[in-house]
């Protein structure tokens, strides 16, 4: 068939009549904005990223015997039984286009909450726009700690951020050094956005309160064609941990120019981000056995909840992959909007808002070791306690803290 | 800072700075040819780095192995890009600079969202090769083997092509080409047909790059992004059209981002480069081996 000019006029002029009815009788849907990179460097991020979106939504609107919020029934009984609608959109990693699409989302396809984002840097602008508009956002997993201090009246996140993480990998140096292991000299590695800074700003504080000395303290630009140099520096400065906070691009190239340049660390304990990705493991995954990582997540959990599991086997049906630090925390992302607007039983921004703020959900309610979700009053759910896992034998255990262990930690790395 | 430091940097450097060269010259050699930038050039190493990535995957080809055909199936590739786009976009009557402009970054675009969809945009590379996490230690000084063998085919790469250009016809009927494409035409010689092999010459030299790459680099749609800048300014720092200068500024820009890193924050690198390049720009427009 050729497609002719007045073909496509005709299309596009249908399409256009056409919407506005489309959009009335969607009355029983509840749509969410979800912004994430599905193009560019972190293009990958998003693609899963909507797989454990979907997965939630999925249960939401599903019917499943799981003990989580919003699973047994189909919809939002709150609103008379509405399904969930996700609208993706794309911001690139470009916190500029990361605030435009948040506009669009809010004002032409008319959502009633945004999450989001991957990069922190872009949860800075999008949920700007989402505070002017009164609309909730929601950082799934966005790390940076300075993102809930803003003062906003419609931000939250119910995951921990990386003050949070970098305390856990304190608290884990503090208890290996009782036991004896030598941990005096850390090495900073971390890239120049705001994820990079925050972590290594809140590394350097707890080194400085707990009394170890940073070596090194490096920043590297992010996507660099060459970290030589930054490694050679890494290595003369020969820190007994090396904390890298890397996306996976960097991580991938920081870990082969390691081994090119015949650096061997005592131990890395890295700042999530790359490190839980399997597209580095399966690059270099052979020259980080024992390397440690915080995370939000373990599928350990499985043997002490079976629905971890059952949820982890339909995401991976989706995606190929197991649930990892990321995609954990994007499907609680959903469920704790949803149960908030459930429970708000209305789309009202501001509504929603507030039964945001009441929010109460106990921790065996998810699939996270967290131990409750219940936001302070800059949004922030300081009851997601952070779990550090090691990677041995081509997958994560946790090692830490101990109620949640199910192994000794392996030290120093093989 | 120890003498080692700066010995270990200055030769990764080196050995990088090669590569960028290896990896600007097609650019340079279109450009020379006439006068036209490929923005698509990042994109072209893309390609040639998942070709590299695939013929590994399916058929266990070291990359060293399947260089040749990268920069085979690279050179088919360049001319049906001129053949099919660039011909026509240098006829345009009016802008002909923009529309040229756009015609190679809308190229770019299309094959990065192609790559997007075809090979998603999971991170790939190619875990073990026989020169990859190889190295080679030398008084401390560790020198990567697929860098160094990179370096030693960029070297290679580039004596050939200095022999192609001055001692063949082919060569000859380039840069004649090149000084008067209206004169060689005349003497019975087919403008288009030697365009088209320019391009494909340019694009086989990227390809060698991208097959080299591909031992020690990760490959994703966007990986061309940030050597193509780098590509950019090279053959901008080591003079339009020039082979020699895109040689040359190859290793000023691997050399001068090196000491950069040792200087400064290493977040800071690139300013190195651009620093030096804003310098050649204020003493020597054209660039240190620009004869336009």
């Amino acid at each position: 068939m050729t497609i002719t000019r007045r073909n496509v006029l005709l299309g596009a002029t249908a399409a256009a009549a056409l919407g506005p009815i489309a959009a009335r009788a969607q009355t029983s849907e509840v749509k969410i904005g979800v912004i994430y990179p599905f193009s560019g460097a972190s293009a990958q991020i998003g693609v899963d990223a909507q797989r454990a979106f979907e997965t939630a939504a999925e249960i939401i609107n599903g019917k499943f015997d799981y003990d989580l919020p919003l699973a047994r029934n189909e919809g939002l009984p709150g609103l008379g039984g509405a399904k969930i609608k996700l609208v993706f959109a794309d911001h690139q990693a470009d916190p500029q286009k990361g605030r435009a699409e948040a506009e669009r989302l809010i004002t032409q396809e008319k959502v009633a909450a945004v999450i989001g984002s991957y990069q922190s840097a872009v949860a800075v602008t999008a949920s700007q726009i989402c505070e002017r508009y009164q609309i909730p956002y929601l950082s799934a997993d966005n790390s940076s700690p300075s993102l809930h201090r803003r003062g906003l009246k419609y931000y939250f996140r119910a995951a921990p951020h990386d003050e949070m993480f970098s305390q856990a990998m304190f608290d884990f140096f503090d208890a290996m050094k009782k036991k004896g292991t030598k941990i005096e000299t850390l090495a900073l590695f971390h890239e120049d956005t705001i994820f990079g800074t925050d972590s290594s700003n809140a590394q350097l504080k707890l080194a400085q309160e707990r009394g170890y000395k940073v070596v090194a303290d490096i920043k590297y630009r992010a996507n660099s064609p060459s970290l030589s140099a930054e490694v050679q520096q890494l290595k003369a400065a020969n820190a007994d941990v090396l904390m890298p906070s890397s996306y996976t691009t960097d991580g991938i190239l920081l870990v082969k120019t390691m081994a090119e340049l015949g650096y061997k660390p005592n131990a890395i304990v890295a700042q999530d981000a790359g490190f839980s990705e399997k597209a580095l493991y399966d690059a270099v995954g052979d020259k980080l056995e024992g390397v440690i990582s915080r995370g939000s997540f373990s599928l350990d959990l499985a043997a002490k909840r079976p629905m971890v599991g059952k949820i982890n086997d339909m995401f991976k049906a989706k995606s190929g992959k197991d649930f990892n630090d990321y995609s954990s925390r994007q499907f609680m992302g959903l469920i704790v909007m949803a149960d908030a607007i459930n429970r708000a039983k209305s789309t009202e921004g501001e509504k929603i808002r507030d039964a945001l703020a009441a929010t109460d959900m106990p921790g065996e309610a998810t699939i996270m070791p967290w131990k409750r979700v219940k936001f302070d009053e800059n949004g922030q759910n300081n009851d997601a306690d952070p779990v550090l896992l090691q990677y041995v034998g081509g997958k994560f255990v946790t090692i830490f803290p101990t109620q949640a262990a199910v192994a000794e930690a392996s030290w120093p790395m093989k | 800072m120890t003498a080692e430091t700066i010995i270990q940097s200055l030769a990764s450097g080196l050995l990088m700075g090669l590569l960028y060269g290896l990896i600007a010259v097609g650019l340079a050699l279109i450009f020379g040819l006439m006068d036209v930038v490929n923005f698509a050039h990042g994109e072209f190493l893309m390609i040639a780095m998942y070709a590299t990535f695939f013929l590994f995957a399916f058929f266990a080809l070291d990359p060293l192995l399947s260089a040749p055909l990268v920069a085979a199936a690279l050179f088919i590739f360049g001319a049906v890009v001129y053949l099919l786009i660039v011909r026509f976009a240098v006829r345009a009557k009016a802008n002909t600079g923009m529309v040229q402009i756009f015609s190679t970054f809308g190229l770019a675009v299309l094959m990065r969202g192609v790559a997007q969809y075809f090979f998603t945009p999971d991170y790939r590379s190619i875990p073990h090769s026989w020169l990859g996490g190889k190295t080679i230690s030398i008084a401390g000084i560790y020198l990567p083997q697929p860098q160094l063998v990179g370096a030693l085919i960029a070297i290679a790469a580039f004596a050939g092509l200095y022999f192609f250009i001055h001692r063949t016809d082919f060569g000859r009927a380039l840069e004649a080409t090149r000084e008067d494409a209206g004169a060689v035409a005349l003497v019975g010689i087919d403008k288009n047909k030697v365009f088209a092999l320019g391009w494909g010459l340019g694009a086989a030299l990227v390809g060698l790059a991208g097959a080299v790459m591909a031992i020690f680099f990760y490959v994703f749609p966007d990986v061309g992004a940030s050597f193509a800048t780098i590509a950019y300014v090279t053959v901008a720092l080591g003079g339009f059209g020039s082979v020699f200068g895109a040689f040359a500024g190859g290793i000023v820009v691997g050399l001068v981002e090196a000491i950069t890193t040792l200087i400064l924050p290493p977040s800071l690198k690139t300013v190195g480069i651009y620093g030096v390049y804003l310098l050649v720009v204020f003493i020597r427009p054209r660039g240190l081996f620009g004869s336009i």
